[in-house]
């Protein structure tokens, strides 16, 4: 294990408050694209045994919804936007103006609807994080340049598993970041994930106020 | 048994980087996107096991010997033995199933998947044991599970209905 991309309680708080900032950004993104006004809070900021990661949304074998992103520049790694059938469901009711309940299943127009919806939650996270994260090397450009999004239908610990393997491959214990949804004071089954990569961890852990 | 809960408790979850062996009857599951499952079976004692392997080689790292091919298989047969009370080796025959590769990562060509699936085959044929099925690669990840009472191998991929290897 590369003990120099362990971060302390310190860094992670720290990282955590960033990591606001990129809340707040994609809160208002989404409160614009829905028409209704949506939180993002970072629910946790933390570094979890690979053994434990299988767990993390729930059942192991529950079918999750998830739009990808990987995202490159001075950061690299993947942001997920994960929905229950549920809620991705009533999203794609809520973004064509029907009843919710209406859609049933996950149709190309479906698919579209929630990757569109992480493209605009991803791009304005991953804007404030350029923005707010502290100056890196010179040589480095500050912008995170996002991928378009990817919809897949995954069992919750498959895409766990695949999500965090980068990091699994130097180190025993991996950092995610997860991000809550609510809207109209009730959560909503949606949960957005950062995953860097061991390198951006590595970057992450040089971050000082 | 070791890593993954008690010996014949009916049903055992095998999480990454882990493995399990129990006798008949034990449903033993685990869940795999790029990860590689090893299913080894005893059919004359009923006895089974599931290795979740992560990577393909621990040069030399014993911290975690389930994360590794190179640790995982041989303590997973320490444990046939040990239950056994006896050489498992010469009865133990396999099924490998996983190495996904599910979407696209921030490192293209990193396909631990397909590492994983070599150094799994390359480990098993060192040790003479023959693998009876193999089910890998593509982009969905499976949910495998096997049946210590009959060596059967079920694998349910999202969306899907179980299928027997």
């Amino acid at each position: 294990m590369s003990q120099g991309q362990i971060l302390s309680a310190y860094q992670l708080r720290l990282l955590g408050s960033i990591f606001e900032r990129g809340a707040e950004a994609a809160s208002r993104a989404l409160t614009q694209w829905l028409g209704k006004a949506v939180h993002l809070t970072i629910s946790e900021v933390d570094q979890v045994d690979i053994t434990e990661v299988a767990g993390l949304l729930g059942p192991e074998d529950a079918t999750v919804a998830v739009c990808t992103m990987s995202f490159a520049g001075r950061l690299e790694g993947q942001l997920l936007l994960v929905f229950s059938d549920a809620a991705g469901l009533a999203l794609a009711d809520l973004l064509l103006q029907q009843p919710t309940g209406t859609t049933t299943a996950w149709t190309e127009l479906e698919r579209s609807a929630a990757c569109e919806t992480a493209n605009i939650v991803g791009c304005a996270y991953l804007n404030a994080l350029s923005t707010h994260l502290p100056r890196g090397d010179q040589n480095q450009g500050e912008t995170l340049i996002p991928s378009p999004p990817e919809f897949r239908h995954e069992f919750a610990a498959s895409l766990l598993e695949f999500a965090v393997m980068e990091q699994a491959s130097v180190l025993e214990r991996v950092l995610l970041i997860k991000t809550r949804f609510q809207a109209d004071q009730a959560h909503l089954d949606w949960v957005l994930l950062f995953v860097p990569t061991p390198n951006s961890l590595g970057e992450l852990s040089r971050i000082h106020p | 048994m070791a890593e993954a809960g008690g010996a014949g408790s009916g049903e055992l979850f095998v999480t990454m980087g882990k493995w399990a062996v129990a006798p008949a009857p034990t449903l033993i599951r685990t869940l795999l996107g790029s990860c590689v499952g090893v299913v080894l079976y005893d059919r004359l004692a009923k006895m089974g096991g599931v290795a979740h392997i992560v990577l393909p080689d621990s040069r030399g790292d014993t911290s975690l010997p389930g994360k590794y091919a190179d640790t995982a298989i041989p303590a997973m047969i320490a444990d046939f033995d040990r239950q056994l009370g006896r050489k498992s080796l010469p009865r133990l025959v396999a099924k490998i199933v996983g190495g996904a590769s599910m979407f696209q990562t921030s490192t293209p060509g990193m396909n631990i998947g397909k590492q994983n699936h070599e150094a799994v085959e390359r480990i098993l044929g060192s040790l003479g044991i023959p693998i009876l099925a193999r089910e890998l690669g593509g982009e969905a990840g499976r949910r495998l599970t096997l049946d210590t009472s009959s060596g059967t191998v079920s694998i349910r991929i999202p969306g899907g209905t179980d299928h027997e290897i």
